[in-house]
């Protein structure tokens, strides 16, 4: 089976060379009048590569399994495409961050023009997944992310997509520029998901996430097949707290622990060290017992920067 | 005059960042107060400029027993980001104006944001030296939420050409500006144009514009020259307009002018070719409030705004 691929958004640039996203479309020979509709987003942000690998994974295995499909599966690998090939994260030159300017306009600045191109050629879809991989700094295990707001509609389907966490948090109105926020405002249910680091693969979880894509997809009748994709459960937030541990100084940052470690309350997380005197200018500690779900990555931090989330229960035993 | 720590950060190898705030205690306690903050961003280089051009104004040139109410000028918060060309914090590329009100256990933005409207709270006005966040230049003008809480009377006092009334966008809800007016202060933001140099002309105008207020608001008391009576522009009468083509961008008429409808204001030359591949008419009798900052342009990039005359 070959996609059609389209480009839903284009502009010349100044130089010889056109900017493109594209959208690749998977649909049946013959299609079901009432067939659901998913849209694999990925590359919001230009040095997150997680879901390059998830979306690549997916489009080889519809190739594979032309038979498999009902619906229409449309895959959007790069949409700060300029921002993937140039290892940006926000739009190149604007330095906006794109997923701080949906629903953005046709009139607006360029990054307004690309969310706006985007955000209308979901719309119509059923379901959306918005696959992020954290930032540079942070490595994160598989886990969505859900708006309150939305979490009745969108709880269920979370629970299919083979993460090992699922972050229900509350509505802030800055959010409300995001694609998520947009695409759930305008009826398609749409997850976040995040997962690895930023500027890597993590291959293990573009497996994990893929399975979980055709769970879901098989769920809602998207594609048919005799596999039974089994899915992990998910434990969420509803259940218990999340704990942040945030750099009471400056300095590098020496983790003591592997990401993703189940660890006790007061267990030693790591050290931030001086390297010029040779000393330790603060120890970590694990101010509740749970998972180390987010881990930093990038060792150098400021007073405040992130090194660790802690995802717990306050009686450990649970 | 007294200096006044406002926040210190350390940092792995570079020296720590100490900001500071320059005080300058009025002499009548009936009078009002303000805070004006400076450089939060490290790209441009105008609300440096005009912050520290107005601690000099004061501390050397206005005299004796002639500041009324308080003033706290703090002319840069993000040194470490001005110091090498980072627009953003250099680290994590956060952008500081949208951490407030900030949170003093978060993450190293959201804490300078805390510490930095700790400080300014209480004032009775605030005003936020910023630059636009796209690719645009303009001329100098106040930018006022619509929060129900703003004052437009008291951004008149800067005597700006331009007052930009409008509703705040969503991620705008997370700004200084927005914040501080929700914590009862009378707030509001110039604009500064986006220069690679000092262009003196508009250093001028800023400068002017403060001194201004602080004089029409009973903050000092200085013999000066009137500036505007300011147009309240609203978003409805700002027209838009988008370059065809990609190319050289080449503008012939600058922010701050008056053009009339079908009048050329600038072309667009073919990048390797030469050619002219563009003209820009203006679309209506108005001024120019903003262009595109840059030579090389994007095709459908907003290359115009002009605040129409109705």
């Amino acid at each position: 089976m070959i996609p059609e691929i389209t480009e839903i958004f284009s502009s010349e640039l100044p130089v010889g060379e056109t900017l493109r996203i594209q959208r690749a479309r998977f649909t049946p020979e013959k299609p079901d009048a009432d067939a659901k509709r998913i849209s694999i987003v990925s590359g919001i942000h230009g040095d997150e590569l997680e879901g390059q690998l998830v979306i690549y994974l997916l489009a080889a295995w519809l190739r594979d399994h032309p038979e498999a499909l009902r619906g229409t599966v449309d895959l959007y690998p790069a949409v700060n495409s300029l921002g993937v090939d140039t290892i940006i994260r926000g739009f190149p030159l604007y330095e906006i961050d794109l997923n701080r300017a949906f629903p953005g306009a046709r009139n607006d600045f360029l990054p307004a023009q690309v969310v706006h191109a985007l955000a209308e050629d979901v719309e119509g879809s059923d379901i959306a997944i918005d696959i992020h991989s954290s930032n540079i700094f942070l490595r994160e295990i598989p886990q969505i992310r859900i708006n309150k707001e939305f979490s009745e509609a969108t709880l269920p389907l979370a629970k299919e997509l083979n993460c090992d966490f699922i972050w229900v948090h509350d509505a802030v109105t800055v959010l409300e520029a995001t694609f998520s926020h947009t695409m759930n405002a305008r009826g398609t249910k749409t997850l976040v998901v995040e997962m690895g680091v930023g500027m890597r693969l993590t291959k293990a979880y573009g497996r994990q996430l893929l399975h979980g894509i055709l769970n879901l997809m098989q769920q809602e009748g998207i594609i048919e097949t005799p596999t039974a994709f089994k899915v992990r459960e998910s434990f969420t937030s509803e259940v218990g707290d999340v704990f942040y541990i945030n750099a009471p100084a400056a300095g590098l940052f020496v983790p003591a622990l592997d990401h993703c470690d189940v660890i006790e309350t007061g267990q030693w997380i790591g050290d931030i060290v001086d390297p010029l005197s040779g000393t330790v200018r603060e120890s970590l500690y694990a101010p509740n017992g749970g998972v180390l779900f987010t881990l930093r990555e990038y060792p150098v931090v400021y007073e405040g920067s992130l090194l660790a989330r802690i995802f717990g229960v306050n009686d450990e035993k649970n | 005059m007294k200096k006044i720590e406002i926040l210190k950060l350390e940092s792995l190898s570079r020296a720590p960042m100490l900001v500071e705030g320059y005080l300058f205690e009025g002499n009548d306690p009936e009078a009002p107060s303000v805070a004006i903050v400076g450089a939060m961003e490290g790209a441009t280089t105008l609300p440096l400029y005009s912050a520290s051009k107005l601690v000099d104004f004061l501390r050397n040139k206005l005299g004796t027993g002639k500041i009324l109410g308080d003033i706290l000028v703090i002319p840069s918060v993000n040194h470490y980001a001005l110091n090498i060309n980072e627009r953003f914090w250099p680290l994590d590329k956060t952008n500081i104006n949208m951490m407030f009100p900030g949170y003093g256990l978060g993450e190293t933005t959201q804490r300078i944001a805390h510490k930095l409207f700790e400080a300014i709270r209480g004032y009775d006005y605030g005003i936020v030296l910023e630059t636009r966040s796209d690719l645009a230049t303009c001329l100098p003008y106040v930018k006022l939420y619509k929060t129900g809480y703003e004052d437009i009377e008291s951004a008149r006092r800067l005597g700006l050409r331009i007052i930009h009334h409008r509703e705040p966008e969503s991620i705008e809800t997370v700004s200084l500006q927005y914040n501080w007016q929700l914590w009862d202060s009378k707030a509001c933001s110039i604009v500064c144009p986006h220069q690679p140099l000092i262009d003196p002309e508009s250093a001028r105008i800023i400068l002017d514009s403060l001194i201004n207020f602080l004089n029409n608001s009973g903050i000092i008391r200085y013999e000066t020259f009137n500036g505007y009576d300011s147009t309240v522009v609203t978003r409805e009468r700002i027209e838009v307009v988008q370059s065809p083509h990609s190319g050289i961008f080449i503008p012939t008429k600058k922010p701050g002018m008056t053009v009339s409808k079908d009048e050329t204001i600038g072309k667009i030359v073919h990048a390797l070719e030469g050619e002219v591949v563009h003209r820009f008419l203006a679309p209506c009798d108005g001024m120019i409030t903003c262009t595109y900052m840059h030579s090389l342009i994007f095709e459908n990039a907003v290359a115009y705004r002009i605040a129409k005359i109705h």
